[in-house]
């Protein structure tokens, strides 16, 4: 991660921060309007706000997939993937289905997601549940490496420990809710309310507007 | 072990759906869900909210090349048209401009199915690392129009064995008047004679390419026809080597672009 890229780090723009006191910064609205207007650029074939939605995404769709994929240069690939999408569907952006931050961020999960489950074969899934334990180490281990916002990483300490792991697991791990419960080794149902109730908290923490 | 909602309710699904952790068939039941749930949909955007929150916790500073590479592929892609919003359709046709997963749409499905084909295929479809940038210029003008066939809203799949064995499938756009189609398993030829492919209408077969298929008959194309109109067929024919302009021997496959209902 070191250099490659002159000028500042872009990575994560939309983000709104409740209560990051950004050094001299009166407290301009969430940027993910801002997002929203480019995409709209985007939509009609504007290379220049295309060009302003790529600098202020990639970092935070390379970093995702990258979590979720492990491989950098597939990695790599699937962020592509992704990024080319935004360009080729922003007039599928609706801002009242949510923010063109979480947009952008859907597509990416979606697509890191389809990549990593198409690769894992059959016989590979079940070898991957008779090491349930180990994967699950490897994947907080990972998550955790790469959380470096002290926010988000505050708010999934908040979480219980279920909770915690519920979400990781799907989120970052790629997990279905079923794989999830069987990691796990608690009742589907269970995973599925402690998945709402993390995501919930975590949300209330924070305070992303929905 | 299969099939129904665990707990009967469908709204616990919300959050993992919102983590893609929702596979199939629960994903579609839980998606014809939410086309008639307010609340749920309204659930839905606010766990994206917080799991895209989850993702800017993981940024990284990506590679500087990575940004010429994707500006220069926009440059070659075409976007998608923006959706006609048909008036009293329901929510399911509104949310044609939407998210991801929440269009129940064959031609999404289509699509993105094959592209994943394509993509193994020539590692063309959509952008292609730039370190395939030769390939992908010659590639570029094909790769507009498969793009722009498999993006139609009217984009259909037709599939058909070869006779002499093999598979021959279509992706057709009546609405880009275009098609795309591949192959696989051919029966690897002698060197002397070639598969042509036709594109046959009222007026007769036109040709639409010669067949490459160095690679040992598993997967051929993506090769691209245009100009096709409803009720026109491709044909595939075994021809001498350096190609024909009018077939010489009968069709091993013949696959009828039929007019969309």
């Amino acid at each position: 991660m070191t250099g490659g890229q002159d000028g500042p780090r872009r990575g994560s723009a939309w983000v709104s921060r409740a209560g990051g006191p950004a050094a001299g910064q009166a407290s301009s609205r969430p940027p993910a309007d801002e997002l929203g207007d480019l995409l709209a650029g985007v939509a009609r074939g504007d290379h220049e706000a295309y060009a302003a939605v790529y600098d202020r995404t990639v970092g935070q769709v390379l970093g995702m997939v990258r979590a979720v994929v492990r491989d950098p240069a597939q990695s790599e690939e699937v962020a592509q993937e992704v990024l080319l999408d935004v360009w080729r569907s922003a007039s599928r952006f609706n801002p009242e289905l949510g923010s063109a931050g979480s947009w952008v961020m859907t597509l990416a999960h979606r697509r890191a997601v389809d990549r990593v489950r198409s690769e894992q074969k059959a016989a590979e899934r079940e070898l991957r549940a008779a090491s349930a334990a180990i994967a699950y180490d490897e994947v907080t281990e990972a998550v955790e490496a790469r959380l470096d916002r002290e926010r988000v990483r505050r708010c999934l300490g908040s979480l219980t420990e279920l909770q915690r792991e519920s979400v990781t697991l799907a989120y970052y791990g790629g997990y279905t809710y079923r794989e999830v419960a069987e990691l796990l080794g608690v009742a589907v149902g269970t995973v599925k309310t402690r998945m709402r109730d993390g995501l919930i908290r975590l949300r209330d923490c924070l305070g992303v507007d929905a | 072990m299969s099939g129904r909602f665990r707990g009967g309710d469908p709204h616990t699904l919300a959050a993992a759906y919102a983590m893609d952790a929702v596979p199939e068939p629960d994903r579609a039941r839980f998606e014809r869900h939410l086309a008639g749930c307010e609340s749920c949909r309204q659930e839905v955007r606010g766990m994206r909210e917080a799991t895209a929150a989850l993702a800017a916790a993981s940024a990284v500073q990506p590679p500087a090349a990575l940004r010429e590479a994707v500006l220069r592929a926009t440059e070659q892609t075409r976007q998608i048209p923006p959706p006609v919003i048909q008036a009293g359709t329901g929510w399911a046709a509104r949310s044609g401009r939407g998210w991801p997963g929440w269009r129940p749409r064959l031609a999404v499905a289509l699509a993105g199915a094959l592209a994943c084909v394509l993509a193994a295929v020539a590692g063309v479809a959509g952008v292609v690392a730039y370190r395939m940038q030769n390939r992908l210029d010659q590639a570029q003008v094909r790769d507009h129009t498969v793009a722009l066939v498999l993006g139609a809203p009217d984009a259909t799949m037709l599939s058909a064995h070869v006779r002499t064995g093999g598979t021959a499938t279509v992706v057709m756009s009546h609405r880009e008047r275009a098609l795309v189609f591949t192959a696989a398993d051919l029966h690897v030829l002698p060197s002397a004679e070639s598969y042509e492919l036709w594109l046959t209408g009222p007026a007769g077969s036109k040709p639409a390419g010669m067949v490459d298929v160095s690679g040992r008959g598993k997967m051929v194309g993506p090769m691209v026809v245009s100009g096709l109109s409803a009720g026109d067929s491709v044909r595939l024919t075994v021809e001498p080597a350096s190609g024909s302009t009018r077939p010489t021997s009968p069709p091993i496959v013949v696959i009828i672009l039929t007019a969309q209902q």
